[in-house]
């Protein structure tokens, strides 16, 4: 392959933070990598380390969480929680060897358009040294 | 060790009272290295169970594997109580199924054994070989008597004891209601050194490892199954909708199981090695759970199953938990 | 039919001779067994208990594509096996061979599954047979023995210092021809025979299956089940390395427009094997399950096809983390119901 590997990063985005943030880093037309796939989800919270796994073996060769900072969560804790499961989750995946370059986790609140620029152009950095992810994608269907 | 009269004659007492609907503990198996676990309803039973470093299963896994059928209009449900034996390391399981409300601490009578040790049938396979006999053995603080259909030998204790009981810290049961036999002193301590062992592959050898090994799982869920911390009603890995895992066995959806299982586990294993005991296919599933155990450890400074007046792991946080990763 | 055999270091050679042939044997990864395709003849060896997972899978893998097609298109394409690409599992045992005759009774009954049996017939079965029987084996019992000739096309002996093989059919005959064995005489036979008789005697365990199964169905509703039942945990172990399980889910699976239709095994421990739509579950309890799966081995199937659907491997029992022993519960099952016939 001559062309160069352009990672698929999914990221799931808070609605009251960041996925405001992705929205105002598009209406100040700040340019972002368009390797990241965005979904929003109501809280940082609501994401459930099972859906990490599953992107990983649709496709996703990184995923990015993003949520309000410490202490801003609209639900007051969604956050914190967040925070706990995805550090576990990444050492767990790190040790069937993963690199944890494919777990990343921002704070990026509502009026940090630019943060999420540099988050997102970072991630795709990193996801872009680290290859393909294809440990544990699915390949049943070989047409 | 405690006296297998002592322990019949508590079990019988126990199942003669009217607030007691079962008693699980163990009883001689038909063959092998390992006792079978005994479901017993009756007083009359009692004289089945014993406790030798056979009984290596821990009945805590029982007592939600007991499925209820609806009860019909009219009548009442059994609320009586379930009794259970216990070990050091099973009753671990019994605190954490309290931390989590599973049941209330009034729906359990606990019958704790201290213990020092029960045999690995792999490692006795290994030194003796298969048998089709019925195996009784002996434990002290230096051997292990094993006795294979009346044939006896002796072996160097951590030659032939699970893994587990070579770090185990807790020998004496942490919750019971009635101590059977007398406390025994801790001999072994848990430094992780497993785990330092394995973190010295690089990526690329963890993922052979695993490749390897999840690979041949046939996804009987026998580690689910036996797992005391694995009580929920519909588990997310046999769920159909949504079908987060499928149910076609190759190395995506074996990997994404036991992700899932380790994940799901995390600051909620007790370290009772059952998944990994029963596994037919040698998966050395523990070797997730334990680290899962060591960052649950050193990141939040929490120790499962320990005690019962704790908060559950991921359902409690600190705002100063670590966070080095986060952007 | 013929008597050939072969020297102990001469086995990566014959096996190298089959190049007509995907030949599969056992591998190992540690201490578990499974038959693999032979990639490199000479890490192939004959010295082995059994596999820990029956060849079963090699007729009816544990998943396995039926069909492809592409989502909003109205065509497809199946996948059913080629029979005519000739496959040899070599030292499989008399038990799990003897397990394909049981098994071929269902896969050729009201519908012929081409899957299947288009795998067996293009399969060549060498057996190895046990000169020393594992602990919890029973072969003898249901219709095995440790040197059953039932269903192979060749039987291998390991007489010690070489191995003897004897085909049983033309499909064997001509596995011997291409491994290119040499031709083996009268002592070799006779030592066999002589060896397929000893080994019959080490067999430890046995049961009586006469009148079971007209028995069981008269315990459907007895509580006997229960002191088995109440240590069973659900899980799928006995049945999936049950060579004569065979039971099988179907789903269908897609990677964006991409899909299948593919079958897994599933097993009749399990909840939800019986589990409606609407919730309801006729075997709600482990009681209906480990009932289920006792009498259909002894007694629904052999009502339909007339023989027992077990093999007497002894898996179930090695492998039952909870000691269920199938062979102590139809000895117990003897004795059960009488007393509670006469009062209920």
């Amino acid at each position: 392959m001559s062309e160069e590997f352009e990672p698929n990063i999914v990221a799931f985005l808070c609605n009251w933070c960041s996925y405001a943030g992705a929205d105002l880093a598009g209406t100040s037309r700040t340019h972002y990598l368009p390797n990241v796939k965005i979904i929003r989800v109501m809280c940082s919270g609501r994401v459930n380390p099972l859906f990490l796994v599953n992107a990983l073996q649709q496709g996703a060769d990184g995923v990015l969480i993003s949520g309000c900072h410490p202490g801003d969560c609209h639900y007051l804790e969604g956050n914190f929680f967040a925070r706990r499961r995805f550090m576990l989750m990444r050492k767990l995946l790190e040790h069937v060897g993963v690199d944890p370059a494919r777990v990343n986790m921002s704070w990026v609140s509502a009026s940090e358009g630019a943060k999420f620029k540099d988050v997102v152009d970072e991630v795709v950095t990193k996801v872009k040294e680290v290859g393909p992810m294809d440990q544990f994608r699915r390949r049943q269907i070989n047409w | 060790m405690v006296d297998e009269k002592k322990l019949q004659d508590k079990a019988r007492e126990t199942l003669s009272r009217d607030d007691v609907r079962r008693l699980i503990g163990w009883k001689r198996s038909t063959y092998g290295y390992e006792a079978a676990p005994a479901v017993l309803t009756d007083a009359s039973e009692a004289d089945q169970l014993i406790f030798d470093p056979t009984c290596v299963q821990n009945p805590a896994s029982f007592i939600s594997l007991e499925e209820k059928k609806p009860v019909p209009r009219g009548q009442e449900p059994d609320t009586r109580k379930i009794a259970v034996m216990v070990k050091g390391c099973d009753s671990r399981a019994i605190v954490q199924q309290l931390v989590e409300k599973a049941y209330n601490r009034d729906d359990v009578v606990v019958l704790g054994i201290p213990c020092i040790g029960v045999i690995d049938r792999r490692k006795a396979e290994k030194l003796f070989g298969e048998t089709g006999k019925q195996v009784k053995a002996k434990v002290d603080k230096e051997k292990v008597a094993v006795d294979i259909g009346g044939d006896v030998k002796t072996v160097d204790r951590k030659d032939i004891l699970m893994d587990k009981c070579l770090r185990c810290r807790y020998p004496n049961p942490l919750v019971s209601d009635f101590l059977l036999g007398d406390e025994v002193e801790k001999w072994a301590d848990d430094d992780f050194a497993d785990v330092d062992e394995f973190e010295k592959m690089t990526p690329e050898e963890k993922w052979k490892h695993w490749d390897e090994q999840l690979s041949k799982c046939i996804r009987c869920y026998s580690c689910k199954s036996v797992c005391p911390m694995c009580y929920c009603v519909e588990c997310v890995v046999t769920q159909q909708k949504p079908q987060w895992t499928r149910r076609s066995t190759d190395i995506s959806e074996n990997a994404a199981y036991h992700l899932q299982r380790a994940w799901h586990l995390a600051g909620r294993c007790i370290e009772c090695m059952e998944c990994q005991r029963v596994c037919p296919v040698d998966i050395p599933i523990m070797e997730l759970n334990r680290k899962m155990t060591r960052e649950v450890k050193e990141m939040f400074d929490y120790e499962p199953g320990v005690d019962a007046e704790a908060e559950p792991l991921l359902a409690s946080y600190n705002p100063q938990d670590p966070e080095d990763y986060i952007m | 039919m013929g008597d050939y055999k072969f020297a102990k270091d001469k086995l990566a050679e014959a096996l190298s001779g089959l190049t007509d042939y995907e030949v599969f044997a056992p591998a190992a990864v540690g201490d578990v067994l499974r038959f693999k395709v032979v990639e490199d003849p000479a890490s192939v060896s004959l010295d082995y208990d059994n596999t820990t997972v029956p060849p079963k899978e090699l007729m009816f893998p544990q998943t396995e594509t039926l069909f492809k097609y592409r989502l909003g298109q109205t065509d497809i394409e199946p996948t059913v096996p080629d029979a005519s690409a000739k496959r040899a599992v070599v030292g499989i045992r008399p038990c799990d061979a003897l397990a394909y005759t049981i098994v071929d009774n269902l896969y050729g009954w009201d519908f012929p599954d081409p899957y299947y049996q288009q795998r067996r017939e293009a399969t060549t079965l060498v057996g190895l047979a046990c000169s020393d029987p594992c602990a919890n084996c029973f072969c003898p019992s249901v219709g095995g023995a440790p040197a059953s000739e039932k269903g192979l096309d060749a039987l291998i002996f390991d007489l010690g210092d070489a191995y003897y093989v004897k085909t049983l059919t033309d499909k064997g005959e001509e596995f011997a021809k291409a491994a290119g064995l040499e031709a083996a005489g009268d002592a070799e036979a006779k030592a066999a025979a002589k060896q397929g008789e000893e080994a019959l005697g080490k067999v430890q365990r046995s049961i009586d299956t006469a009148g079971i199964p007209e028995h069981l169905p008269e315990l459907y509703d007895d509580k006997f089940w229960e002191q088995f039942s109440d240590r069973c945990l659900s899980c799928g172990i006995c049945t999936f390395l049950c060579p004569t399980c065979h039971c099988f889910d179907i789903q269908d699976e897609s990677e964006g427009f991409d899909s299948r239709r593919a079958r897994m095994w599933d097993t009749c421990m399990f909840a939800e094997y019986t589990r409606h739509t609407s919730g309801h579950n006729p075997r709600p309890t482990r009681k209906e399950r480990t009932r289920n799966r006792i009498s259909h081995k002894y007694s629904y199937f052999p009502e339909k096809f007339d023989v027992i659907a077990c093999v007497g491997c002894g898996r179930c029992i090695n492998n039952c983390p909870v000691n269920i022993d199938i062979v102590d519960i139809l000895e117990k099952s003897k004795q059960a119901g009488a007393k509670e016939a006469k009062t209920a």
